[in-house]
């Protein structure tokens, strides 16, 4: 390798990285503006006239901080949900032996090629008759069900490395199967559940069509910013401002954790669907 | 190492156990499965068995809006076949699932390779272009709309103008020549991110002395990409291509907030065409269909993972 790089590439690289960000540049600058320059386009800094003013109308001109304490509710419980059960689950399919164990496994860990329009007319219809449209558990239940097959994959694919003899250890000393994953191998989880809590907070934080169909209000920051996004909506300025609250929370979880992330990635085979 | 000292947490219950070892027989495996399944078997059952089980039940039924359902065996599927909107949004869907994939992966892969000649130098461009795979398909939609606004508060518009190629400004969301492409930009865009991780991670992985060999040979960076990188980079991008095809074949948020899937339908793939006829149209029965048809596809492409993951399954 040389020791100094060529020089294109890191132009070339920076440049298509700055191409890369110029829209999200806009949504920031977007939001600074007012809607009479912004006609003018956002770019032309020259004669731009910034204000925060769409910042502080936007709290009261859409239902910002209802949206967000949606999106945190609805968000914190489904990840919490995933962190507790699927360790379990993993756990079970990895060291015990009960019947159907295999073809079990088989089935939820294929479960990724379900796309998320599988679940919505069956859930509608049943969340319709049992009274429980506009409920958080009507999104909170799929958002957890639909986590398994990479949450349960991740977790056991952690365990295959996990060290036999502790479990050995732990039930010669006459820890039960039960006592054994909430004493021994749970306390070891920390890294594969971290990872499935960021996937997780991003999936549910980001998700836009299951809270759009089974909330009425209510509902999270996605689901408020489709319903004001819109072409010739003059409010621009607002609609920028609530874009970046919607974005900003994950965008910093994200980044902040992308090394577990990629680490997720790779053996879950889930995106960001 | 005792099973009551070895614990961090839950210190009451290991006490206890300390206290009265052994004294309570363990549960056997298959209780202690159920005892661990139980919840992970009820949210799944819902959320996954049910629904994928009912999704088939009513793609043979006629079923509108509150109605009852009626049996018509494969008639929905008849008709999906005879559906030529329904045959444009298969072509459709095909097209929009290659080029997001082609584009996004192609432009990952590269500029993955490239930011391995200088990782330091390259790192904060990284993540800005690794950053947009943070942001959710609702918020791409809406950014990209400020892209695509038909008069000069429209990024792609104003650019031309000053470009003094003014004659060429329209509305790209508002005519169904352009829409799609505008569509696979935005989805692009917000796909790259994925192909550059894996492929910078797998070149990562690659001996130092392999490299250092080509150069003290004469490989030219390029060349060095092409016969070195490249094929050592696959598996990172092989994984990269499925979860890019599969995203993209099922996608819906970001053409809902985008396009709606307009104007007249020009931007409807098979993900969105199921939302519009189940949810808008209360057709359930042809949704259904539609549903299958979408995860059958979706099996397809994915089936190299399911094979590798059901050997695995041990």
């Amino acid at each position: 390798m040389p020791v100094t790089p060529p020089k294109w590439i890191i132009a070339l690289v920076g440049a298509i990285g700055l191409l890369w960000i110029v829209p999200l540049i806009g949504v920031a600058l977007t939001s600074l503006q007012t809607p009479e320059a912004i006609a003018r386009g956002w770019w032309n800094l020259g004669n731009a006239d910034f204000t925060l003013d769409a910042w502080t109308r936007v709290w009261t001109e859409y239902p910002i901080a209802a949206s967000l304490w949606s999106s945190v509710k609805l968000t914190a419980i489904a990840t919490v949900l995933t962190m507790l059960t699927a360790p379990a689950a993993a756990y079970a399919f990895h060291y015990l032996r009960f019947p159907l164990r295999r073809g079990t496994l088989i089935l939820v860990i294929n479960a990724f090629v379900l796309p998320q329009q599988v679940v919505i007319i069956p859930l509608f219809q049943l969340w319709r008759d049992m009274g429980l449209i506009g409920n958080v558990a009507a999104v909170i239940v799929p958002y957890v069900g639909l986590s398994y097959a990479w949450a349960v994959f991740l977790v056991k694919s952690f365990l295959e490395d996990f060290p036999k003899e502790l479990i050995e250890a732990a039930r010669i000393d006459g820890c039960g199967p039960v006592g054994t994953f909430f004493r021994i191998v749970l306390p070891n989880l920390v890294s594969p559940i971290s990872a499935c809590a960021i996937l997780q907070f991003l999936w549910c934080w980001n998700s836009l069509l299951l809270p759009m169909l089974f909330l009425r209000e209510d509902v999270p920051l996605t689901v408020m910013l489709a319903r004001i996004a819109g072409q010739y909506d003059p409010n621009v300025n607002m609609q920028s401002a609530a874009a970046i609250v919607t974005a900003f929370v994950p965008l910093c979880v994200f980044i902040l954790f992308q090394k577990q992330f990629a680490a997720g990635n790779q053996v879950s085979g889930g995106g960001k669907e | 190492m005792s099973c009551a000292n070895s614990s961090g947490g839950l210190g009451a219950m290991a006490r206890t156990a300390a206290a009265e070892p052994a004294r309570r027989r363990p549960l056997p495996d298959w209780g202690a499965a159920m005892v661990l399944l139980a919840p992970m078997a009820l949210f799944f059952g819902v959320s996954v068995l049910y629904p994928l089980a009912d999704t088939v039940r009513l793609s043979f039924h006629e079923l509108r809006g509150l109605g009852g359902a009626s049996w018509v065996g494969l008639g929905n599927y008849a008709a999906l076949a005879q559906d030529p909107v329904f045959l444009a949004t298969l072509w459709r869907t095909l097209a929009f699932t290659l080029s997001v994939t082609a584009i996004s992966v192609g432009i990952g892969w590269t500029v993955g390779l490239l930011c391995a000649f200088a990782p330091r130098q390259t790192a904060p461009f990284r993540l800005m272009i690794f950053a947009t795979f943070g942001i959710s398909e609702a918020v791409s939609g809406f950014i990209w709309i400020g892209i695509f606004r038909p008069d000069s508060s429209g990024l792609l518009n104003g650019l031309l103008g000053l470009a003094g190629l003014g004659e060429l400004a329209q509305p790209w969301l508002g005519s169904p020549g352009t829409a799609m492409a505008a569509l696979i930009a935005a989805a692009s865009w917000s796909a790259v991110g994925l192909p550059l991780l894996l492929t910078f991670a797998a070149v990562q992985t690659i001996p130092k002395s392999v490299l250092e060999a080509a150069y003290i040979d004469g490989a030219k960076p390029l060349a060095t990409m092409w016969h070195i990188m490249m094929p050592l980079s696959l598996p990172g991008v092989r994984v990269a291509v499925f979860i890019n095809l599969v995203t993209a074949l099922r996608a819906f948020d970001i053409i809902f907030v985008l396009t709606g899937g307009g104007p007249a339908r020009s931007t409807e793939t098979v993900g969105f065409f199921m939302y519009r006829v189940s949810m808008t149209e209360f057709n359930l029965g042809y949704g259904a269909a539609t549903t299958v048809v979408l995860l059958l596809a979706v099996m397809a492409v994915s089936l190299p993972a399911v094979i590798q993951r059901t050997k695995g399954a041990r």
